[in-house]
């Protein structure tokens, strides 16, 4: 056990530049497929508040295809699948690609949430002192909705950190990619993959300190 | 191959990715209640332990985990069999996520009726099943089907430890017909259809649980 | 011997002695009011009385027997002492008729059948037999106090306690409610009432305990409580008439 321990942690030392390279690509992603998703998730969500009924009833089955279609599915789909029409790319640009439909549909389902909360008559006062229905979405709407839905759009980042992982099945050399060939070379998965366990831990620990101080700065008073 | 084709070779598959979902779900739902009762009836050590628990397991990424359980854990000894694997991963960390809705729920359940039933002379027990437990379920509906749905969703991680479920199949018939636009594409149509039935379901259960005044979906 | 004897009870929560003595008899058949202040320890009073608060120092004696040693069976006490409550804690899950029928069959092990026949005779004493099927959502504050005092009243037990019951009701259910509890108290049953409601005071009794820091300071007619030598007491009789 303790030779175990040892012959883990040297490989770990050796092995250390491209698990850390694989940690950067970890977080590489989270970042980008965070603020993609919450991009494209505010877009869906205005077009789900529009006032043309078929735009809402196609944003309506994006959201709920997307979240009711498994994520690897998606990235699989597009990895393996779309090569076969002639469309090949990256394992990142795949994984960017995939994820960003989803954490969108996901994020748009959360702001919808915020919506129905909201107090209609504020909205109606916006449109009664002459303001565009764009400028209603931009100056009232979204700000609101945007600050209601703070614990539930970090909550999507922390799920985006540890979901990013998936992307070792497409053969993108992230993290947990990195932690696979290191458990390879001296045949200690558990002890890999437990060491795993603890950087997403400690990552995740981190997003949620960060957050918690956002929801405190910037929360509505009342 | 067309899509009837596919779907026929990917229909065999349902059943593991059902069987799948079934058995980390009610995992999830055992685990998650017993941590849930145990967190609300026990004294601060036995509290902090619970908290520890969701904590820990709502850190750590599914597939990790599967692999700490289905290829870490013979290193020390310990074969676990591939459905089982799923259910000490996806099952225990669904059954975290389970725990913390019920917690909140739970938060929900009025005061007042807890005291009159105490003061009725019910143990704290008997409090927990006939008034504060009721309540919690139908106060989680929504919580609850958002967490069985993410477990099917993540249940497509059986083949990894060689569950013959629906991605499964889908892997080895791309390999063979080279049509993975295709078959993915039913592969996504599947989930999504098993996921409306689940919806369907619970909806009809919701309708027979349904007490006024207790809102949930 | 009266049915309660609280002598000289004290209750201190950190510093403040929320009961600084109090002396209270409740005869069996009588129905006592209590009144005073918020915050004078009227509450504390009631639960300290079925042990949802253990009092400091003082004795209880409830039908002759101590209930604030140790050696009490305290489940056994509180279902002999029916608790009414100002926000009505009808269970929102259960049904009016579960309500009444859920101390029935855990507590008093009744059977299913039994329970309900019990059950059903109280709600038809209180008038909410036709509703037995509903839901505390769906009815009124009055309707639940109702259904709250059959609920206490199904298990038969030696008193009935109501704290506050009327402080949430509109003044027409509060009338009603008052009236049910005089009804109730001229059938027999042994009641002690903590409120603030003059209205509901008088509605059900011609005296009144007047409890102020703590302390029982008068037991008297409304009239004598109005004109009392002690200050506080009269104002406060004077106050809550105007």
């Amino acid at each position: 056990m303790v030779n175990g321990w040892m012959a883990f942690s040297r490989d770990l030392q050796e092995q250390l530049p491209l698990v850390l390279n694989g940690l950067i690509e970890t977080l590489n992603l989270t970042v980008a497929i965070s603020i993609s998703g919450l991009l494209l998730g505010v877009v869906v969500f205005y077009l789900s508040t529009c006032r043309s009924a078929l735009i809402r009833q196609v944003t309506k089955g994006y959201i709920s295809f997307f979240i009711g279609m498994p994520l690897i599915v998606l990235l699989f789909l597009i990895y393996y699948g779309l090569p076969q029409w002639g469309v090949r790319m990256s394992p990142f640009t795949v994984a960017f690609i995939g994820f960003t439909l989803n954490v969108a549909a996901y994020n748009a389902a959360y702001l919808t949430t915020a919506f129905n909360g909201m107090d209609a008559t504020e909205l109606e006062a916006a449109h009664a002192q002459g303001f565009s229905d764009g400028q209603v979405f931009r100056y009232i709407t979204l700000p609101q909705v945007l600050r209601l839905s703070v614990p539930a759009l970090t909550n999507q980042v922390i799920g985006n950190l540890k979901d990013s992982s998936v992307a070792f099945l497409i053969q993108y050399t992230e993290f947990f990619a990195r932690v696979q060939e290191l458990a390879a070379t001296n045949f200690q998965f558990f002890k890999a993959y437990l060491f795993a366990a603890l950087v997403y831990l400690a990552i995740v620990s981190l997003i949620v300190v960060i957050a918690r101080m956002i929801e405190k700065r910037i929360c509505i008073i009342g | 191959m067309d899509m009837l084709g596919i779907l026929q070779h990917l229909a065999g598959g349902v059943v593991y990715t059902v069987l799948v979902t079934l058995v980390c779900s009610l995992t999830g739902l055992a685990v998650g209640l017993s941590v849930a009762t145990i967190r609300r009836l026990s004294g601060a050590p036995l509290r902090t332990v619970c908290d520890v628990y969701t904590y820990l397991l709502r850190g750590v990424p599914v597939l990790v985990l599967l692999f700490i359980v289905y290829f870490g854990l013979p290193g020390i000894g310990l074969k676990v069999p591939p459905l089982l694997a799923m259910a000490l991963s996806l099952g225990l960390i669904s059954s975290a996520y389970l725990a913390e809705i019920f917690r909140g729920a739970l938060d929900s359940v009025d005061p007042v009726e807890v005291l009159a039933a105490q003061a009725m002379g019910m143990t704290r027990f008997q409090i927990f099943w006939h008034i504060e437990m009721p309540q919690m379920l139908r106060f989680s509906l929504p919580g609850m089907v958002n967490e069985f749905t993410s477990v099917l969703k993540y249940s497509p991680f059986a083949y990894t430890v060689g569950i013959p479920e629906i991605t499964k199949e889908a892997i080895t018939l791309t390999a063979t017909t080279l049509q993975g636009a295709e078959i993915y594409l039913v592969v996504g149509i599947l989930y999504f259809s098993i996921y409306r039935i689940l919806l369907v379901g619970v909806r009809a259960l919701e309708r027979y649980f349904r007490v006024p005044g207790i809102a949930s979906l | 011997m009266a049915l309660i004897e609280i002598r000289e009870l004290e209750k201190r929560f950190n510093d403040q002695r929320v009961l600084a003595g109090v002396n209270l008899d409740v005869e069996a058949g009588e129905i006592k009011v209590v009144m005073g202040p918020s915050g004078c320890g009227k509450s504390t009073l009631l639960r300290c009385l079925n042990r949802l608060v253990d009092p400091t120092s003082g004795t209880i004696h409830f039908d002759g027997q101590e209930v604030t040693g140790p050696m009490v069976d305290v489940r056994l006490l509180r279902q002999k002492i029916g608790f009414v409550f100002q926000q009505f804690a009808l269970y929102r899950h259960l049904s009016v008729l579960d309500n009444v029928t859920l101390g029935l069959r855990k507590l008093q092990k009744l059977r299913k059948p039994d329970a309900e026949e019990k059950a059903m005779a109280q709600l038809e004493r209180l008038g909410m037999a036709a509703h037995k099927d509903k839901f505390p959502a769906q009815i009124s504050g009055g309707q639940k106090q109702r259904v709250a005092l059959a609920r206490a009243l199904a298990m038969d037990p030696a008193m009935i306690v109501l704290d506050e019951p009327t402080s949430a009701l509109d003044p027409v259910m509060c009338r009603e409610v008052g009236e049910l509890i005089r009804q109730l108290n001229s059938e027999g049953v042994t009641m002690l009432c903590v409120t603030h409601d003059i209205d509901l005071a008088q509605a059900i009794s011609e005296k009144a305990v007047f409890l102020n820091q703590g302390v029982v300071s008068a037991e008297a007619t409304f009239a004598a409580l109005a004109n009392h030598d002690h200050e506080a007491t009269r104002t406060f009789f004077n106050r809550t008439k105007a």
